[in-house]
Order: structure tokens, then C-alpha cells, then sequence
């Protein structure tokens, strides 16, 4: 192992010991191969086995190890040492979010978020599987495939000022699977999913920072979906007051 | 609140966004100048209405107002009013391919080309007006 070594300062939040998260500073080995997640598996290992995060793939899939990295939401996977080193670096839990111990955050108003514009597919009516499957065209695959790349790892909503001034805003992972499974061609849930994402705290309390697109570590782009979102609802609104009778 | 909060016996930590958050990174803050500038565009725009309300009122009125344009008050705002008419317009165009899709058949237009044609629009717009104004 490498004699050198990067200081990393870490947030710490020990509810039955203090009101307020503090910091701590820990003296890891450099390796220039290590990303943040090692470092905090080594800390974990090695030095302090009470610091508390959350981790499972290592490989960018999962999404559960978003933290800030030097006030950036990264994915801690995917966040070399060598990009900062030798300078200190400083790993909080994801802005935005509750915190429950350390690095830990409580990610239950996204869970309710997500459920509410039901990222899954809607049929008005099932079709019986002696039909067989529903088929799509790679044009109609690549109306929403970039959206379905999204692994929930929330570090749109952290880096999201809306959600963070505004806690009831839908947020823009929930709003961009709202619109990749209206993009769907099998689905047939637009109806019921604008119901909360054109909601007053759905896509119109967007400002359009963008900040979410920036950070996105998959390559979705919320910020996009959301705008289309605005797009389509005024169109289909302007539609059904000029012309209601195409609803009927 | 949440259910894994009951069931946790602690309460969790909530952190409030600082006031200051918009200076904190360069993009927020390039986000806040966008959002300042639609106030100078829209005073831009009342000033405009207002001279034609003077117009109205005939040439005395409206050379009366032209005259007060020199004063440096009003030089500067349009100095400034003209720097965030320009950066919200590309910020706005430039934004254009990513919001609007355009299909032509089974072709979708690349985004690139979509903004490239807007600015090209509007350079060309505001061209014959500039002609047609300062000819």
C-alpha cells in the first residue's frame, strides 16, 4: 500500500449523542485506483467502524451510495481519489434530505414521490397472454430509453434548490420516469400520471436550473423532461379548450 | 412523516437550504442572473409601452421623453437591460432542441440542428429589423 495519504473530512450525525451533524477528519492511504466508496469502506474497516452510509454495487447500478463529494452530488463509486488529491476532501450526506446518522439519509418523500406517478405500465385494459407480448419499434423504444436509464440515485434532488426550498415539489427523477413511461407506446397512463405531475407541485414549480441534468451520473436529462412536460400539458390544454370535442 | 421514521427512535437531522445558495456554485448563480434579467426585460418592455402611450399624445410629448433618454440613469439601464436582453434570448434558444422535439416522418431532428436554426432565426430577424429601423 501507498505511504501516502489524503485527508478526508467526514460529516458525522450520532442522533443519540447530538442535536447537530459535526465533521471528522480521517487520514486514509492514497491509492490512485480508489474511489470515495473505498476510502469510506477502509475508514469503516480499518479506523472507525461506527460511521454510517450506504453502499452496495460498486459499479454505478444500485444508486444507494450518492453523497456530496466537495459540495457536488456524486455517486461515491464512481468519484476517484486522484481527481482531488492532495487536497482534503469533504464527504456530506446528500443535501436536501433528512439526515438520519452520518452519511445516511431519509429517502421516504422520494419512495411517496415515485409511487405517486406510477413508474410502471398502465393498461386500460390487459390484453390475455395467449396474444402475446406488446411489441415496439426501436423508434418507439428510443422515445424514452434515455429516461429509463434512471437508477433513483437522488443526486437530481440534491442538487435541486426547488426541492430544497420547496420540499412538496415532485422532484425531477419522479417527473422524468413520469414522462418516460408516458413516452412508453404500450402504456396508457398519461391521464392518470398528470394528475400529480402537472400538479401545482409537479413540473410547474420547475424554474429550470437544469442543475439536475448536470449531476444526472446516468446521462438522463430531468430538466428536458420536465420542459416537455410543461410543453405537452398547455398543448393538450389548449386542445381540449379549442376543441373539446376531441376528448369525447 | 415517514414510516421509517416511527420506527426509528431517533429523529432525523433536517437541513435548511442557505439563503445564500445561489452563490454558491457558478451555475446557480448564471440561474439567478437569467431569472434578474426577465425583471429588466420587462421594464424594457414598460418603458417601450409607455412611449408609445406619449406617442399618442403627440410629437411634443414623445420628443420630451426622447430628450430625458440621455440622462446617464437611463443610458445605463438600457446598457444593462441590452446585456440581459442578450443573455436571456440565448439562454433561452439555446435550450430549444432539448424541450422540442421535431419529427419529420420517422426522422427526428437532431437537436443541434434544432438550436442552431433558432439562432439563425433570430439573428435574422433582428437583422431586417435593425435595417428596417436604422436604415
Amino acid at each position: 500500500m501507498s505511504d501516502k495519504t489524503i485527508s478526508i473530512r467526514v460529516t458525522r450525525f450520532r442522533p443519540e449523542e447530538e442535536d447537530a451533524p459535526t465533521e471528522q477528519v480521517y487520514q486514509v492511504p492514497y491509492q490512485e485506483d480508489w474511489v470515495v466508496l473505498d476510502a469510506l469502506n477502509y475508514i469503516k474497516d480499518h479506523v472507525d467502524g461506527t460511521l454510517s452510509y450506504r453502499w452496495s454495487c460498486r459499479m454505478g447500478v444500485c444508486g444507494s451510495c450518492g453523497m456530496m463529494v466537495n459540495g457536488e452530488p456524486k455517486l461515491t463509486c464512481a468519484t476517484f481519489l486522484k481527481d482531488y488529491y492532495p487536497n482534503e476532501m469533504v464527504v456530506q450526506p446528500l443535501a436536501n434530505f433528512p439526515i438520519v446518522r452520518d452519511l445516511v439519509v431519509d429517502v421516504e418523500d422520494f419512495m411517496a414521490k415515485l409511487k405517486a406517478v406510477q413508474p410502471w405500465i398502465i393498461r386500460e385494459e390487459e390484453k390475455p397472454i395467449e396474444e402475446g407480448e406488446y411489441l415496439q419499434s426501436p423508434l418507439e423504444l428510443k422515445e424514452y430509453k434515455q429516461f429509463s436509464q434512471c437508477i433513483n440515485c437522488l443526486l437530481c434532488y440534491s442538487a435541486c434548490p426547488v426541492y430544497g426550498l420547496e420540499d412538496v415539489f415532485v422532484g425531477p427523477a419522479a417527473l422524468a420516469l413520469s414522462y418516460r413511461y408516458n413516452m412508453d407506446s404500450r402504456d396508457e397512463g398519461y391521464a392518470q400520471r398528470t394528475v400529480v405531475a402537472a400538479s401545482s407541485e409537479g413540473i410547474w414549480e420547475c424554474t429550470f436550473i437544469g442543475e439536475c441534468s448536470v449531476v444526472c451520473p446516468k446521462g438522463v436529462d430531468p430538466a428536458a423532461a420536465i420542459q416537455r412536460t410543461k410543453v405537452e400539458t398547455t398543448t393538450n390544454w389548449f386542445k381540449s379548450f379549442l376543441m373539446p370535442w376531441g376528448n369525447k | 412523516m415517514s414510516q421509517s421514521q416511527t420506527e426509528y427512535q431517533y429523529k432525523a437531522y433536517e437541513p435548511k437550504l442557505s439563503p445564500t445558495w445561489w452563490l454558491q456554485s457558478r451555475r446557480y448563480f448564471m440561474f439567478m442572473m437569467r431569472e434578474l434579467s426577465s425583471v429588466f426585460v420587462a421594464a424594457f418592455v414598460l418603458l417601450l409601452l409607455y412611449q408609445l402611450f406619449l406617442l399618442s399624445k403627440g410629437p411634443e410629448a414623445y420628443a420630451a421623453f426622447q430628450d430625458s433618454l440621455l440622462n446617464p440613469i437611463y443610458i445605463v439601464f438600457y446598457a444593462i437591460a441590452f446585456v440581459f436582453s442578450v443573455y436571456h434570448t440565448i439562454t433561452w434558444l439555446g435550450v430549444i432542441g432539448r424541450i422540442q422535439v421535431v419529427r419529420i416522418g420517422n426522422f427526428t431532428l437532431p437537436p443541434v440542428v434544432l438550436t442552431a436554426s433558432t439562432f439563425v432565426g433570430f439573428f435574422a430577424i433582428s437583422a431586417a429589423i435593425g435595417y428596417f429601423f436604422l436604415r
